[in-house]
Order: C-alpha cells, then sequence, then structure tokens
C-alpha cells in the first residue's frame, strides 16, 4: 500500500515551491524562500527536500525525502508604510504608478523544523543531522505522501482511529489516524479549556474504538451524563459487521448505567475509602475502624458483608478492647463510629451490601459502558472510581499472572476506561482517595492491558505525574496560561512549537502528540456519527419556549393549585 | 512653442537648454515658458535606417519621437559679471556696437530626460499619441535640438497610458487599461541634486491639477514626499 501510494506520487508533475536559503535559528531548523502565489505555505504546513538515498541505486532517481514542518514565516518584501496611507487605494496601484507595474511582489523566508526522513522500516522520522545545502529546492509534501507518514496506522485498517484529517490541507484531505495500539498501552489524555470541544473529540474516539476494525472494550466514566447519545451506535451500520464465513457477525454494544445502578460493595472498601467517606474520624475511631475491617474480613473470609456485619464488628473489637484493658470508656467512640457508619451507608444510592458493578459485565470486547455520575457527590465518584479501578487492576493482574481462570475477577481482555473531569479523581497539590490506584493503572497499565484516556478542562489542577504518563495527548484551545504552561511541561519535545497555537485553535482543531502518531500534528476533528450529548444550554431559546402560546396552557396546568392549595396526601 | 536649443550635457539624462534670447527667434519665451518643473520635449533624430532600437516606436514615417524632461535648474549667464572697471560705452552703445557681446548673457536651463513619447502631429492641428516610456532613453540628444515646451494634453499623453503587453514567460503587468504613470520618479530621486526632489513635487501638483480624479494615488506620493523633504529636513 505504501508503494502504491509512492508511485501515484511520483507520476504527478511536482513543481518546488521554494528554494533553500540556509541554517535556521537551531541546529534542526533552515529556512527557505518562496515567492508563495498560491498563498499554500502556512503556518504549520509540510514540505520537504531530497538527499540521496545510499541505499538505493542511482538510476532510481528516488530519493529520501527529508519532511519539515513550517514554523514561522516572514516577509522580505513589503510595500513601504507610506504607499499604505489611502484605504482606498492599494499599494499595487501606488507601485505600478511608480513604474513596478509586476503582480507579484511578496518574498518570504520560511522557516523550518527538520522532522527527517520517514523510515518505513522502523516507522519512524530519522533526522540527517545536517540542513540542506543551499539552493536544494523545496516541493510541498503531497496528500497521499502526509497520509502515509504522519499517522502510525492508515484508514480503517485495524487497530486504527481515524479522529480527522490535517488542519492545513481540505478536509479529509490527509486523515488522522491513531494507533490504538499504542493509545491504549500508554494512555491518552484529551486537555481542553471548556467549550473547545472536548467530549465531541472523546466520543470520536469511543466511535471509532467501537467500528469493526477495533471491536474495543471501552467503559466510560461520565460525570455530566454527556456520553448518553453514544447509544445511537447500536443502530449505526458503521458499527456493525456481518458474520462471513468462519468470522462472526459483530454490533457494537452500548450499556448505560444511571447513578442508581451505579452501586459500589460496601466489603470492597479499604480503610483509605472509609477515611475519605467518613472525614474527620478522631484516632480513636479509626483505629477502632480498622480493627473491626480487619475483624469483619477474618469473619467473612472474602465473601461479602455488609453495614450491619461492620456495626457488629465494631460492637466486638469494642468489646474485646474493653475486656483486654479496662482502663478507659470506649462507649461515646462505639456509638458515635455507629452512627456515623450507619448515616453514611445505609439507605445510600451507591453504597451497598451485595450489589455492585460485575466486572465482567461491565467490560466486554465490542461493548461499550458509561457510568453516568450525575448527582452523585464527589467524594463517592472518587470512591467509586477508584474501588472500580483497584477491581479491574486486580482482574486483570490475577488473569494475567493465571491466578483465576473463570468468574468475576476473570477478564481475559485489555480494556480501556476513559475517566471525564479527570482532575476530581487526580487533582494536584492534594491526594485524594482514586489518586493512588490511578497512578498505579497508569504506570502499570502496559502490563496488564489497562489503558486509560483521562480529559480535562484544568490539566493545571490534575496531578502532574497522572498527565505525564499519558503519552498520547491531544490538546484543544487553552486559553489559561498557567494550563498552557502544564501542558507544556508533559508534553514531548518536538511539538513544543506547536504548542504557541493554542490559542489560535478554533472549536474542533486539536494538536495530536505523542506515542498515538509518528509526529504531532494539528487535527480537524472529523463529525461524529452520533448525535452531540455535550452541546452548550441555549439559554434565550428556552426561555422564550417558556412563553409559547402552547406552553402557556401546559405552564396553567402544572403551576395550578391542587386541590385548593391544601397539602395533598397520598396515604389515606 | 520653442524655447532653446541644447548646448551641453552633464550626462545621458541631464542636459542644458539655452533659452533663446532676444531676436534668436520668432518669439522671445516668457520666464513661464522655462519655469522650474516645466515638461519639455525635444525631438529625436533617429537614422531613417536604424530599426533596430525604433523598431516599436517608430513604424509610421510621420511619427515624431521625442525625449521628454523636466526644467529643475535655471542658470543665468553673465560674463560682464565681475568685470567691475570703467567702461568706455554704455550698456546702449555696446548694444548697438558689439551685439555678440550682448548675446552671451544668457539664461541656461537645465533639463532632466525622463522618458520618450512618439506621436503624430496632423495638418488638422490634432495629435496621436502612439507609445509613451518612462526611464532612461536609449538615445542621446544631440546638440542645437530645439527644445519646446508641452502643453497638458501632452503631458496627460505622457502620464497616462497603458502598459505595453509582455512576452510570454515574464510576469503579467498590473493592468491592461490605461492608468497613471510616473515612473520617472525612482530614477529622479536616485539623482544627487537637492533641487530634484522639489521638482518632484512641483511635477505632483502639475499632476493633481490634470488628473483630479487620481488625486489619492497622487496624495500618497506627494505626503510622503512631503514629509521628507519638509518635516524630516527640518526636525
Amino acid at each position: 500500500m505504501l508503494d502504491a501510494s509512492h508511485q501515484s506520487v511520483l507520476r504527478l508533475p511536482r513543481k518546488p515551491v521554494g528554494i533553500t536559503k540556509g541554517p535556521g535559528e537551531t541546529i534542526h531548523e533552515y529556512t527557505f524562500v518562496s515567492r508563495d502565489d498560491e498563498q499554500q505555505l502556512k503556518n504549520g504546513e509540510y514540505v520537504y527536500y531530497e538527499l540521496p538515498d545510499p541505499t538505493q541505486s542511482a538510476q532510481n532517481g528516488q530519493g529520501r525525502r527529508v519532511l519539515g514542518r513550517i514554523l514561522k514565516r516572514v516577509p522580505l518584501q513589503l510595500y513601504p508604510d507610506t504607499f499604505l496611507g489611502e484605504p482606498e487605494i492599494a499599494p499595487s496601484q501606488v507601485a505600478a504608478m511608480m513604474g513596478y507595474n509586476s503582480h507579484t511582489n511578496e518574498l518570504f523566508e520560511l522557516h523550518v523544523a527538520i522532522m527527517g526522513y520517514y523510515d518505513y522500516t522502523t516507522g519512524s522520522f530519522i533526522n540527517p543531522w545536517i540542513p540542506p545545502q543551499a539552493g536544494k529546492q523545496i516541493f510541498l509534501a503531497d496528500d497521499a505522501m502526509l497520509a502515509s507518514v504522519l499517522s502510525r496506522k492508515q484508514d480503517k485498517q485495524p487497530g486504527s482511529a481515524t479522529i480527522g484529517s490535517l488542519l492545513t490541507r481540505s478536509p479529509d484531505a490527509v486523515p488522522v489516524v491513531l494507533s490504538v495500539k499504542d493509545v491504549v498501552s500508554t494512555h491518552l489524555a484529551i486537555i481542553a479549556s471548556t467549550g473547545a470541544g472536548k467530549s465531541y473529540l472523546a466520543s470520536v474516539v469511543i466511535e471509532e474504538l467501537m467500528q469493526p476494525q477495533n471491536k474495543a472494550c471501552v467503559l466510560i466514566v461520565d460525570p455530566h451524563g454527556e456520553y448518553g447519545t453514544l447509544d445511537q451506535i447500536m443502530n449505526g451500520p458503521l458499527f456493525s459487521e456481518p458474520a462471513e464465513g468462519r468470522r462472526a457477525g459483530y454490533r457494537a454494544q452500548v450499556k448505560i448505567y444511571k447513578q442508581d445502578q451505579v452501586k459500589v460493595r460496601i466489603s470492597s472498601l479499604n480503610m483509605g475509602d472509609m477515611r475519605h467517606l467518613l472525614t474527620e474520624m478522631t484516632e480513636k475511631q479509626q483505629y477502632l475502624l480498622s480493627q473491626a475491617m480487619r475483624h469483619v474480613k477474618n469473619l467473612k473470609k472474602g465473601t461479602p458483608w455488609g453495614v450491619a456485619d461492620l456495626k457488629r464488628s465494631i460492637n466486638a473489637v469494642a468489646k474485646q478492647k474493653d475486656d483486654e484493658d479496662s482502663g478507659g470508656d470506649d462507649s461515646s467512640t462505639v456509638r458515635a463510629l455507629e452512627w456515623r457508619v450507619g448515616q453514611r451507608f445505609e439507605d445510600s444510592m451507591t453504597f451497598d451490601d451485595t450489589q455492585h458493578l460485575d466486572l465482567p459485565e461491565i467490560f466486554k470486547p465490542g461493548q461499550c459502558t458509561i457510568l453516568q455520575l450525575n448527582d452523585v457527590d464527589e467524594r463517592d465518584q472518587q470512591v467509586i472510581v477508584a474501588t472500580l479501578l483497584r477491581r479491574l487492576n486486580t482482574a486483570r493482574m490475577d488473569t494475567e499472572r493465571g491466578k483465576v481462570h473463570s468468574g468475576e475477577m476473570y477478564l481475559p481482555y485489555p480494556v480501556f476506561v476513559l475517566l471525564e473531569e479527570a482532575h476530581h479523581f487526580a487533582p494536584s497539590g492534594t491526594d485524594v482517595v482514586s489518586t493512588s490506584i490511578l497512578k498505579q493503572v497508569l504506570a502499570e497499565g502496559r502490563k496488564f492491558g489497562i489503558g486509560v484516556g483521562l480529559i480535562t478542562q484544568r490539566p493545571g489542577k490534575l496531578d502532574a505525574d497522572v498527565l505525564s504518563q499519558c503519552q498520547t495527548q491531544c490538546i484543544m484551545r487553552i486559553v489559561n496560561e498557567i494550563d498552557q504552561k502544564s501542558v507544556a511541561s508533559a508534553i514531548e519535545g518536538v511539538g513544543r512549537d506547536l504548542l504557541n497555537n493554542l490559542p489560535a485553535l478554533s472549536k474542533g482543531q486539536v494538536i495530536v502528540a505523542g506515542a498515538g502518531v509518528n509526529t504531532p500534528i494539528i487535527c480537524r476533528v472529523r463529525t461524529r456519527h452520533t448525535p452531540h450529548g455535550g452541546e452548550s444550554k441555549d439559554a434565550p431559546d428556552m426561555w422564550r419556549t417558556y412563553f409559547n402560546a402552547e406552553q402557556q396552557e401546559s405552564k396553567k396546568r402544572s403551576e395550578a393549585p391542587l386541590n385548593g392549595n391544601k397539602p395533598f396526601t397520598l396515604l389515606r | 512653442m520653442i524655447i532653446g536649443k541644447i548646448v551641453k550635457s552633464d550626462s545621458h539624462i541631464t542636459y542644458v537648454c539655452q533659452i533663446n534670447g532676444a531676436y534668436e527667434a520668432q518669439e522671445k519665451p516668457g520666464p513661464t515658458d522655462y519655469a522650474f518643473g516645466r515638461f519639455v520635449r525635444i525631438a529625436l533624430r533617429a537614422p531613417e535606417n536604424d530599426g533596430i532600437l525604433f523598431a516599436a516606436t517608430s513604424e509610421r514615417e510621420d511619427a515624431i519621437t521625442y525625449a521628454v524632461g523636466v526644467i529643475y535648474d535655471t542658470i543665468l549667464q553673465n560674463p560682464a559679471f565681475g568685470t567691475l572697471g570703467p567702461r568706455l560705452s554704455n550698456e546702449a552703445q555696446v548694444e548697438m556696437f558689439s551685439p555678440d557681446y550682448i548675446s552671451e548673457k544668457a539664461i541656461l536651463t537645465y533639463v532632466m530626460i525622463l522618458g520618450m513619447i512618439e506621436q503624430r502631429n496632423m495638418r488638422s492641428g490634432t495629435r496621436e499619441y502612439i507609445s509613451a516610456t518612462h526611464g532612461i532613453p536609449l538615445l542621446s540628444l544631440e546638440l542645437d535640438s530645439q527644445v519646446e515646451t508641452m502643453d497638458d494634453e501632452d503631458v496627460c499623453a505622457f502620464h497616462f497610458f497603458n502598459d505595453p503587453t509582455t512576452p510570454v514567460g515574464l510576469s503579467q503587468p498590473y493592468s491592461a487599461d490605461a492608468y497613471l504613470h510616473i515612473g520617472y520618479v525612482p530614477h529622479i530621486i536616485s539623482q544627487r541634486n537637492s533641487l530634484l526632489p522639489m521638482v518632484t513635487l512641483r511635477i505632483i501638483d502639475q499632476l493633481e491639477r490634470l488628473f483630479p480624479q487620481n488625486l489619492a494615488l497622487l496624495s500618497i506620493v506627494k505626503r510622503n514626499f512631503a514629509w521628507r523633504l519638509k518635516v524630516e529636513t527640518a526636525g
């Protein structure tokens, strides 16, 4: 396929766009001069020059194409300021009057960062370590060449995720394709300020993961309920494939768990979670609780236990302690602790004695599970994520090490977990209950096949270690300077110059860098196949509808006093 | 109107014209005829058989090619200046007895050549302008060539024309339509003479009068010159 694209490149007549002037400001830059009549040498555009390839015969004529990215465009020949004094008169008109009657007058010096020539065997760019000689012809890289070298995978190949197309080219000319293998094994970060299209891009990635070429196993932790529309995936013809020969048919599944369906079994909590949930426990209470938890775990030997069991254990432990040293009276501590445990876990929507999310049920290849945690308290969200990641990590570790072969903890396939509002789960500065397990998963996930995607609008508030573990970064418009700096420190060095473009990016434009692509790319995110759910509310429109004629009647009905404004009793 | 003749040159483009004195021509030019900044033309006497240089401009026999210049300096020549000794005869007597001595007093004007214009003068009195070019003429002027003033019609024709079509391969001209040209300004500026920038302003004043539709365009050049000559030099 690569050869075919090469051949098509050779057939096209090539016209140089400029001539090399000399080395640039740093060792990996060069400058060239171009008239750029067609206005095609945009910032971020890709150009190349040719070097003879020592491995190929001289007759072949095909050299190595050393690709570079335009960093800066400096005009060399500008009209004098005084020519621009009359708004109605074009400076070219003044120049023509003076006898310069040619159309072309612009000349630019373009600064190019050398990326290197693409080595198809290693799949990477190799720097020639020398700037081009002055006078070398510079060519604009064509679409086919860029499509084959910028992305690690080709469009629709197994393991590919086409998230959009190269921004500097016409839409769909050069697809930007993430390598799913690299994204999942080395984690993904989507960073953007609010309204730049984070959840849109994340949904595009999910759509790609759910397509037949990937059939991924995905879990989305969705604190705002923005991903509900992804259930349309189940109806989309793009997300299914008929059975063929020995291959079974495929249809992507989407499971949405509403907040009341997301349960955490109390017995899966550890002492850290307890401390997090029951804030400001006294030393005595903490000690007692940890003893009680040890007690109840020993008693139940791996089977689930509930609030009542814990309370009993608290009493048992306290009593045992009383017997051992008859010095102090701990009855008030016991009562307080009992009361707090009861108050926190009895009648809780999230915590349950027996039920919890069944791992093999929420993690299945070809299934995207969405945990909608809107209306769940932030502390509870953190505990949900922490317990889930902990169980997932154990399950994957035990499965990989061959400790389990069936049952609830048997997960014989890698998974991808997407965490929306990731700064809630690993905030910088403080440690919350989910921080340590998230760090552990990010560090070891590669070994056990747990990929994590972090989405955040405040990279400055996200733990720096967590951010730097994400090897593929999708960065959208960021205006806040602190956030820009924290992104710059996390992103790999090559793309740092691209970050200067961050405030200039529009909605739906993203800088993709890191392991998932061959080189940092500015990408235009493609249109979603499923409707978008994360739009901002159109307040004026909603206010207007409130006063619509048909709405007026129903409003009257709903606002009309029931039963003469007397309290209405259902229990009679 | 003929105002004088070429008597000397300082370079390929700067010539000295001696203004006709009394009795030298039918009509004696008045001071306004050779005023500072006045456009003049001098006919180029091209050899009949020299077809290479004038192939493009003198296809027709009756067409005349003129070099167009501008008066940028005037000198009043007076050999008697400095001879303060007593004279035997007074002015009136000298005029009577040695008229050639009187004619040694002369008005010399410096003319800078700005370009060429080719035109055909019809018997009916109308003129047909064939081409105009701005820049250095290929041929030099000859001594004793007659220097004529240009009227407004000539000046307009010299400044308002369309670019000749360019051969294939060269860059396209700015416009196919006729438009205002002052292509000689860059070469006026490049000369080292303190009066030349002032003459440019004077030229622009004349063009503003002749081309009111191009006031904005001319104002750009004028403002630029005025600033440099008047503000920057004074500051």
